[in-house]
């Protein structure tokens, strides 16, 4: 069965035909593409299908008898520099190929029809195949050169596609912030793997480790930690962690399957795919484990809490992506390779799932309220929308149950892991993420209980256009968005601001009086306007993939569950990361306690189930089977006056924290951004004023000295001429006898 | 072989058949043009068939040699021959210029002199990459400048005069310490000058005087390539400049500098080399960031990827002054590239700018509806110029790190910091690159002006981009192309420093 590993080159390679016909197809005969645009959609499907059923072979070899493969040609020949290319086949490829081809065929059938009315369907497919082609690339790269070619590739697939909608301003400059917090993190890469290479001399990952592990006995010292600090800093940018993460918010710009595979499944994975490939690289160095930790924890924290008042649902949904690879990384800096992968594996269907319906639910929502992001993505606008679109409402809930960690599903088992890993390797950091288990309940809940439950609220649509998005995200490296003036109602939102930012709390308070006043006028005003009232749920062809989904968060939980029953080894994942596992811990043992495993679980299941709780406290609908009036009243008369001012303090501050995403995009511009511009101005001063300035400075003094010369000096009498010519030249002889 | 001397017919062929351009019948300059074409393409034919069919490419010695007795009273010889090194730039020369001449199709001023120029600067250019003498080389070096002056003086911009007297004037100085170091090595030593280029890589000079020389000719060289701070000539001649001029210029013209540098002070010079090196890498980095940094202030489109094109020679130069095989190529690498992908860059906002009428990139935007083809090519090639992979600059700017890395000339901490310097180039140029396709591209907007400008860029111009696109990618893909032309050359102007 060799020859799969023989052909398994051609993976990378399936996804190309489609992008390059496309492409030239599009450049030479425009009009013939874009007549039979929808046929382009099944070669892609098909052709990632067969890289699928390719991926899927491969990965049963690696777990019946699993060998690392490896395979190279050369790609430049020079007398002292050659570079090799080729592909590298271990079970971390493998995985990562099954869940890039199985997310990537889902995304695609959905897109089909997601994206059937838009003028770009063709380019869209174009991008997607590149972006597929290149994130297989990425995963089967022998050698670190190769990781930074393809790793730059998805980077441009990335920035092409957030900026698909290129009309938007918003979109440009949001694509241009991927694009470019993107390549900090690669700078750092492309530095560390030069620093490595000049170490050890070589790029391929089992030379590398090998060699550096010999120089690496006698102790850390600095180039080595700053190498690998470097190294980490790219896969920092990609993973969106703490300080680089705030190109992913932005990036929802981009359509909602490309949220959903590059932006939530594959791409930021690539990040935490370079970490886990040179964890044998990181593990000798303890100090960098250290610092991986570390940013693992502060993202993980800092995501959750910036996605608690987040307004747009994709937005939220996004930084729930960034606290959750937090987690996975936080698992790699505690060196367990195998929950932080099947924590992987387990948030990407769970995410994609997510996003998946979001897409669903904006295209519900989109005949109603507008094409305009800010409108169709506005859970202040939805709600309710269980009535209408039932499978989605399921499918979203199943999503939302399996991120809060709620068992069986999928990342009940992996977080589960990572929380006691994390409980061994520091208190503090378990306490955080233990509590951040509990915000996530929150936040998904609060996303879901917005929008599924209670009453549709399409009439608030006139508040939320006067906030528009454009005026608290700050559009970076660009001209500001223009603002849609709305005269009538952006006085009122100047009147009451801080109103305005706890517009869920006081929608909800009032929420009794409010319904039956909007039931009233809502049928009147939008019959009107609008052809269809309610949203309608969305056609099968995306509906399959969310159901496919479904699945895989049901049961993909499975195979990494750690109860070994009897005689029949259900831990699917241990065997097939057997020989990495050998290579990071030589001997370890794989028994756990069920007693041990039984009370971890249940007190993060009981966190969670304390999140949901809060949320439904705070944004459960009236209708609600689970809420009576009494619940409500009852937390709110608890204390007096006085606490409730207070409670209102510091609800507010944590809604300005993450309204404002925590400041953090607030002090980007301001100080880098701005440093940029000044030293830009600076330069562009210096380069025209003072080089410049010199060489035409040389140009004026001469030409008025010529002029000075002929009107003064000379006046056009040859007698002078002479005069002066013999003059000089007497000064001359004189300094020549002096010298003499 | 039988003996013909195809360097001498590929070098004197454009201008010649140029001159006939004046005697042919007034009819339209569709004649004009088509005779021109045909010249530059049956150019361009029989170079690569020469190249082809007669040159050894694992030969590091000269080539195609031609000889014949000038002016016998200084031993002044017209002699040409290509190497390795030299054959790249030549075809790139080729390549561009037929390009050039078809990006020059809307010309209709004047066309007859317009086209004259265009051939003469084909053949001083080639005459310039093969010229195996030293006072040849010179007398190339200046055929170079008239046709430009009066390009850009006869068919620029607004203030095309300011800029043809500024790149005159700067050129021209430069070209004189050209001179003086032409003349101070040809008449060193010996009673009869010896300008032959063989003899000359043999010679040796004493220190001083061959610092002396070195820094006369660097100065020459840095003009033109440019090396900040010489460097101001070239915003604005390209921001005035004819958009199928400064393909020329920022294709050809530039590399004209840094094959200079390796030819004359790397193959001659190697003590002051050596010496000079590393402040040539300071240089560089400087350049870099410098250059991007600048690039980023400017307002006008053109001159913005002018600076591109100063930021990127920064690489050039500290791939030369690397002193190592890896470093070396890197550079020429990043010569041929950055001659590809310059040249498409000024053809693409030259077209676009003419289109919408504007230059200034705040007063743009909103472009790429209309001509969505020109979008797509321009940000294709602003890809290609911030290195991304699988295109010919990043392999160029990835070699030359690798050089820089690989030196064993430099300490450790040095090659720290300038290998940290210059990285940071590569996050200053997407911010410039990207935020110029933004401000021209992307967004919405209502043009006042009437509808029938904005055409897409039609068969012709495609045509152009494309061509030009496919050697970026096959560069990119499998540089062993390039570089398997240059590298024995390469090793071989290295091994004076080994061994010495």
């Amino acid at each position: 069965m060799e020859h799969t590993y023989q052909y398994a080159w051609i993976i990378p390679l399936l996804p190309l035909p489609v992008t390059m016909s496309i492409g030239f197809g599009l450049l030479l005969i425009p009009t013939a593409t874009k007549n039979i645009r929808r046929m382009w959609s099944f070669p892609s499907v098909l052709l990632l299908s067969i890289a699928m059923i390719f991926s899927a072979n491969l990965a049963f070899q690696q777990i019946n008898g699993s060998f690392i493969y490896q395979y190279l040609w050369s790609w430049t020949i020079n007398n002292d520099f050659s570079l090799e290319f080729g592909y590298f086949i271990d079970p971390l490829t493998s995985i990562m190929l099954i869940l890039i081809t199985t997310v990537g065929i889902l995304v695609l059938i959905y897109s089909d029809n997601y994206m059937s009315h838009d003028q770009g369907y063709l380019r869209f497919f174009a991008y997607m195949s590149f972006f597929n082609a290149s994130m297989l690339g990425l995963v089967t790269s022998s050698n670190l050169i190769q990781i930074y070619i393809f790793w730059e590739l998805v980077g441009m697939c990335s920035y092409l596609l957030i900026g698909f909608w290129f009309t938007r301003p918003s979109a440009a400059s949001a694509c241009q912030k991927a694009f470019v917090t993107n390549r900090v993190g690669d700078f750092g890469l492309l530095l560390g793997i030069l620093g490595f290479y000049w170490m050890t001399g070589s790029f391929e990952f089992r030379d590398l480790f090998e060699t550096f592990n010999k120089l690496n006995n006698q102790g850390n010292s600095l180039f080595p930690t700053l190498c690998a600090f470097l190294l980490f800093l790219g896969a920092i940018a990609k993973s969106a962690q703490f300080p680089l993460h705030v190109w992913l918010p932005d990036a929802m710009e981009g359509p909602t399957p490309i949220s959903a595979l590059i932006h939530a499944a594959t791409m930021v994975a690539a990040g935490i795919f370079l970490v886990a490939r040179l964890l044998p690289l990181f593990t000798g160095i303890p100090y960098i484990m250290n610092i991986i930790s570390l940013i693992g924890v502060i993202t993980l924290l800092l995501g959750a809490t910036l996605a608690l008042a987040q307004r747009d649902i994709k937005r939220s949904l996004a930084y729930s992506t960034m606290s959750q690879l937090g987690y996975i990384m936080l698992a790699l800096g505690l060196g367990s390779y195998r929950a932080a992968l099947f924590h992987l594996i387990t948030h990407a269907y769970s995410k994609a799932l997510l996003f998946l319906g979001s897409g669903s639910i904006i295209h519900s929502m989109e005949p109603l309220v507008g094409y305009s992001p800010d409108k169709s993505q506005n859970m202040v606008l939805m709600g309710g929308l269980t009535r209408y679109i039932p499978i989605t409402r399921t499918t979203f809930l199943l999503g939302t149950l399996s991120l809060c960690g709620i068992p069986p599903l999928a990342c009940f088992w992996s977080k589960d892991e990572i929380l006691s890993e994390s409980w061994l390797y520091s208190p503090t950091f378990a306490v955080i993420a233990y509590f951040t288990a509990g915000l996530t309940a929150f936040y998904m809940f609060r996303v879901y209980l917005l929008t599924f439950e209670g009453n549709l609220h399409v009439q608030f649509q006139n508040y939320s256009a006067t906030q528009n998005i454009s005026s608290y995200s700050i559009s970076l490296w660009g001209k500001e968005a223009p603002k849609p003036g709305n005269s009538v109602f952006s006085t009122m939102n100047n009147n009451n601001e801080n109103e305005n930012i706890l517009f869920f709390f006081k929608n909800t308070y009032e929420f009794d009086q409010n319904v039956i006043n909007q039931m009233r006028y809502f049928t009147t005003p939008f019959l009107k306007k609008k052809t269809s009232m309610y949203p309608h749920e969305s056609d099968n062809t995306m509906l399959f993939p969310l159901l496919v989904l479904v699945v895989f968060t049901l049961f993909v939980g499975f195979i990494g569950i750690p109860l070994v029953q009897g005689e029949i080894d259900l831990n699917l994942l241990s065997k097939w990361l057997a020989p990495s596992k050998n290579l990071l811990h030589p001997n370890s043992e794989d028994s756990i306690d069920f007693y041990e495993f039984f009370t971890n679980a249940s007190f993060s299941v009981s966190i969670a189930l304390f999140g949901i709780f809060v949320a439904s406290i705070f944004y459960g609908s009236p209708y609600s089977s689970f809420q009576n009036l009494d619940l409500i009243n009852s937390f709110v008369k608890i204390g007096p006056k006085t606490k409730r001012i207070f409670l209102d303090k510091i609800t507010n501050v944590i809604y300005n924290w993450s309204y404002n995403r925590g400041y953090i995009d607030f002090f980007y511009t301001k100080v880098v951004i701005q440093s940029i511009r000044e030293l830009a101005k600076l330069t562009d001063f210096f380069d025209r004023y003072i080089i410049d300035g010199i060489t035409n400075s040389v140009g004026v003094i001469s030409f008025f000295g010529g002029e000075a010369i002929k009107y003064l000096v000379a006046g056009g009498r040859i007698s002078s001429y002479l005069f002066f010519y013999l003059s000089f030249i007497l000064i001359f002889i004189y300094f020549l006898f002096l010298s003499l | 072989m039988s003996y013909f001397p195809w360097l001498t017919l590929i070098v004197v062929f454009p201008i010649f058949a140029g001159s006939f351009i004046f005697f042919l019948p007034h009819r339209g300059n569709k004649v004009v043009r088509w005779y021109t074409m045909g010249i530059c393409l049956l150019e361009l034919l029989i170079m690569t068939y020469v190249f082809c069919y007669h040159f050894q490419l694992d030969d590091p010695l000269i080539q195609f040699e031609d000889d014949f007795k000038w002016i016998n009273v200084f031993d002044f010889h017209w002699r040409l021959g290509i190497d390795g090194l030299s054959i790249g730039p030549i075809l790139l020369t080729g390549f561009i210029t037929t390009l050039a001449t078809l990006a020059a199709w809307p010309v209709t001023r004047d066309s007859r002199l317009f086209h004259f120029l265009m051939l003469a600067m084909y053949s001083g250019q080639i005459g310039l990459f093969s010229s195996r003498d030293l006072l040849l080389f010179f007398m190339m070096w200046e055929l170079e400048l008239i046709p430009v002056y009066l390009l850009l003086s006869m068919w620029g911009g607004k203030k095309r005069l300011y800029s043809a007297t500024k790149f005159i004037l700067y050129t021209a100085g430069g070209s004189i310490f050209l001179l003086i170091g032409v003349l101070g090595m040809g008449l060193y030593g010996s009673n009869e000058p010896t300008l032959n280029f063989e003899t000359l890589t043999n010679q040796s000079y004493p220190l001083a005087l061959e610092i002396l020389l070195y820094f006369g000719f660097l100065i020459a060289f840095a003009v033109k390539s440019p090396i900040i701070p010489l460097h101001t000539w070239l915003p604005d001649t390209h921001g005035e400049a004819h958009y199928s001029t400064c393909m020329l210029l920022a294709g050809i013209l530039l590399k004209m500098g840094a094959y200079g540098l390796i030819r004359i002070n790397m193959e001659f010079l190697s003590h002051a080399h050596s010496i000079f090196s590393p402040w040539l890498v300071i240089v560089g980095t400087i350049q870099i960031i410098y250059a991007a940094s600048t690039s980023l202030g400017q307002r006008n489109l053109k001159k913005r990827i002018a600076y591109s094109s100063v930021s990127h020679m920064g690489f050039t130069i500290i791939g030369i002054g690397s002193l190592t095989n890896t470093g070396l190529n890197g550079a020429i690498l990043q010569l041929l590239s950055h001659g590809f992908i310059g040249a498409a860059l000024f053809f693409l906002g030259g077209t676009s700018c003419d289109r919408i009428r504007l230059v200034y990139l705040d007063e743009m935007g909103g472009i790429s509806i209309p001509m969505p083809k020109i979008f797509t090519m321009f940000s294709s090639f602003s890809m290609a110029s911030l290195a991304l992979p699988g295109m010919s600059g990043f392999v160029a700017e990835s070699i030359v790190f690798f050089g820089i890395v690989t030196s064993q000339k430099y300490l450790l901490m040095t090659k720290i910091l300038i290998t940290f310097v210059m990285a940071i180039g590569i996050i200053l140029t997407p911010i410039y690159l990207l935020s110029m396709s933004r401000q021209m591209f992307y967004g919405y907007k209502l043009f006042n002006l009437s509808n029938s400008f904005f055409v897409d860029s039609g068969p012709r111009e495609l045509f152009v981009s494309i061509c030009i696109f496919l050697p970026v990618i096959a560069i990119g893909i499998y540089p062993d192309l390039v570089i398997s032309l240059s590298v024995d050359k390469v090793q071989a102007i290295l091994s004076n420093y080994y061994y010495r």
